[in-house]
């Protein structure tokens, strides 16, 4: 068949059940799920399905319906994501496709059932240690090539993109979406950035009706920045630890507008090559000796290459920090001097996990301040509490060296 | 041989294989005032409910037993033949009237479905005969699964384990 003729096809059967605007059973469509129209609408329900009456209310219908009317005073919900749009929720999520890995995470950290995700990006889609099992659901792709035609054969009413990041790839994506899917719902969130993740772990909560799930993960969360922040907050400028942060990438660093400089900078840490407007700039070799850091911190796994879920592998991330070690004209530097080079996996510092890798960043930058923070206890109550997985940081997974 | 711990373990799990759903854990129950009512008579069915907040419950009366009401409100029942629909708000008993025929048995069958739970399934049967007579009357309603996990076979298995296990624990 013609491939735009299927795409067409596509688009006429993409329309998701819930497309329709309104909350199924306002029979008045005043906006308001109203007892006696619930009570209507769920007997017209059982007599459709068991009793051969008629009725156009399915299954789903119905469960939204009581949703609704139980979780939300029969009302629609309103929330703002991270874009700052605000969007009508008249039914709750029940076909989710998420293009971020991160807000995947967080609904996962709240509790949401699983199941009602259909599809994943093809990053989550491939870290079978961290998302085990979701090898099942779809793989609709990355945001820069994502597959829309698998996106519209699954018929989400939900999707969730990047707000702040990538956002000509997720605008398209979200363009796309809404001109053939009229009602679907699009939700952008970031989940990875310090500065709204609290926030944003709340407003999923509610849109999700996981409000005290949502207080717990954000005060699990908060209580971590909170003291990572107050232990830093009184160390004047010129006494904050120098600190050269290395991308994956050999001699290249963080400035000012990566979200790892913040990191670093919420650790205490303070970045010589802050400086500039390019985000990841190469450095001069010479220019690190001259800066004489402090501590150095090697950022790992590209490509999911070594460590972080993957494996149990503190032999590579040891050779990491060898390499680093062996670099010419290093021995003078402070760090390797005083034993302060250390080796981060960015699986606990790029994400949704930040809090755990930042710190361990402060950790590193001032362990007296810290003598009492433990960011493996921290990592191992997440993983355990929040995202419900059997993973045993004793003998699984390796995230920093030494 | 069935004293060994590897067999007592195997006629346990042959236990809880066939002790079905319908003995533990059912959110919805029926109780009737009388399973064996006169010609005519009018008895209670008590449809006990728990853990369901939002929801429905359609039960199926044998052929030539009629409705005869309900303290449920009139706006959450449907009567259609000899299916009787309820909305279940909250709710965690409802009662209806039924009047027997003169004469006639069969079984009341249910289904419930918990739309906030997302869950659902049959309310085990239970059987009516006008004077304790059994007739060749067929209830209305399809056999609900829960009765068939407690199918003869199933109590046969689970009794056979019972004894089994038992036997092999006094060797």
């Amino acid at each position: 068949m013609n491939r735009w003729y299927l795409l067409a096809l596509l688009l006429l059967l993409a329309v998701p059940a819930s497309a329709a605007e309104g909350i199924p059973g306002d029979a008045d469509a005043d906006g308001t799920l109203a007892r006696a129209e619930y009570a209507s609408a769920a007997l017209a329900y059982l007599d459709a399905a068991y009793m051969n009456g008629a009725g156009d209310l399915d299954r789903d219908d119905i469960r939204d319906a009581a949703w609704v009317y139980a979780r939300w005073d029969g009302k629609p919900r309103e929330v703002t994501d991270s874009t700052g749009r605000t969007v009508t929720l008249y039914r709750p999520l029940r076909r989710v496709v998420t293009f971020s890995g991160e807000s995947l995470e967080t609904l996962r950290s709240l509790g949401f059932d699983m199941d009602k995700v259909v599809a994943v990006d093809k990053y989550s889609y491939e870290k079978e240690t961290f998302f085990p099992g979701y090898q099942e659901k779809a793989n609709v792709g990355s945001i820069w090539s994502p597959d829309m035609e698998k996106v519209l054969i699954l018929r989400p009413d939900t999707i969730i993109l990047y707000a702040t990041i990538s956002t000509a790839a997720c605008d398209d994506i979200q363009k796309r979406l809404e001109a053939s899917s009229p009602g679907i719902r699009v939700l952008r969130f970031d989940c990875f950035k310090p500065t709204t993740y609290a926030g944003e772990i709340r407003t999923i909560a509610s849109i999700i009706d996981e409000t005290e799930r949502g207080e717990e993960f954000a005060s699990f969360y908060g209580s971590t920045m909170d003291r990572i922040r107050d232990g830093t907050a009184d160390i004047p400028d010129d006494e904050k630890t120098r600190v050269y942060f290395e991308y994956w990438f050999d001699y290249t660093t963080v400035a000012a507008s990566a979200g790892y400089n913040e990191k670093t900078e919420l650790a205490g840490g303070k970045n010589p090559f802050a400086t500039g407007t390019t985000e990841y700039p190469v450095v001069d070799p010479e220019a690190i000796i001259v800066a004489d850091p402090e501590v150095v911190v090697k950022l790992a796994g590209q490509g999911l290459a070594v460590g972080g879920y993957a494996g149990h592998d503190p032999e590579a991330l040891d050779a990491i920090r060898s390499a680093l070690l062996d670099r010419p004209g290093w021995s003078r530097i402070s760090a390797v001097k005083d034993d302060r080079v250390h080796v981060i996996h960015s699986d606990i510092l790029g994400g949704a996990q930040h809090f755990i890798g930042t710190a361990y960043l402060a950790k590193w930058f001032y362990p007296d301040r810290f003598s009492d923070l433990d960011p493996h206890a921290i990592h191992q109550r997440y993983l355990t509490g929040f995202q419900g997985i059997d993973f045993d940081l004793a003998s699984q997974g390796t995230f920093v060296y030494p | 041989m069935i004293g060994l711990p590897a067999n007592r373990l195997f006629c346990l799990v042959l236990l809880f294989l066939f002790v079905p759903a319908a003995a533990c854990g059912a959110p919805v129950t029926r109780t009737l005032s009388a399973a064996e009512p006169g010609a005519g008579e009018v008895f209670d069915v008590s449809l006990s409910i728990d853990g369901i907040a939002l929801g429905g419950v359609v039960e199926t009366l044998p052929a030539g037993y009629a409705f005869a009401g309900t303290d449920h409100p009139d706006d959450r029942v449907l009567v259609r033949g000899q299916k009787i629909g309820f909305t279940v708000m909250n709710d965690t008993r409802i009662t209806y009237s039924v009047t027997a025929p003169a004469s006639g048995s069969g079984d009341i069958t249910g289904t419930w479905e918990d739309f906030l739970g997302e869950s659902d399934g049959q309310v085990a049967a239970s059987h009516v005969a006008v004077d304790g007579i059994e007739t060749a009357a067929e209830s209305a309603g399809e056999k609900p699964a829960a009765q068939e996990a407690a199918s003869p076979f199933a109590a046969l298995a689970a009794a056979a384990a019972l004894l089994l296990a038992g036997w092999g624990g006094r060797r």
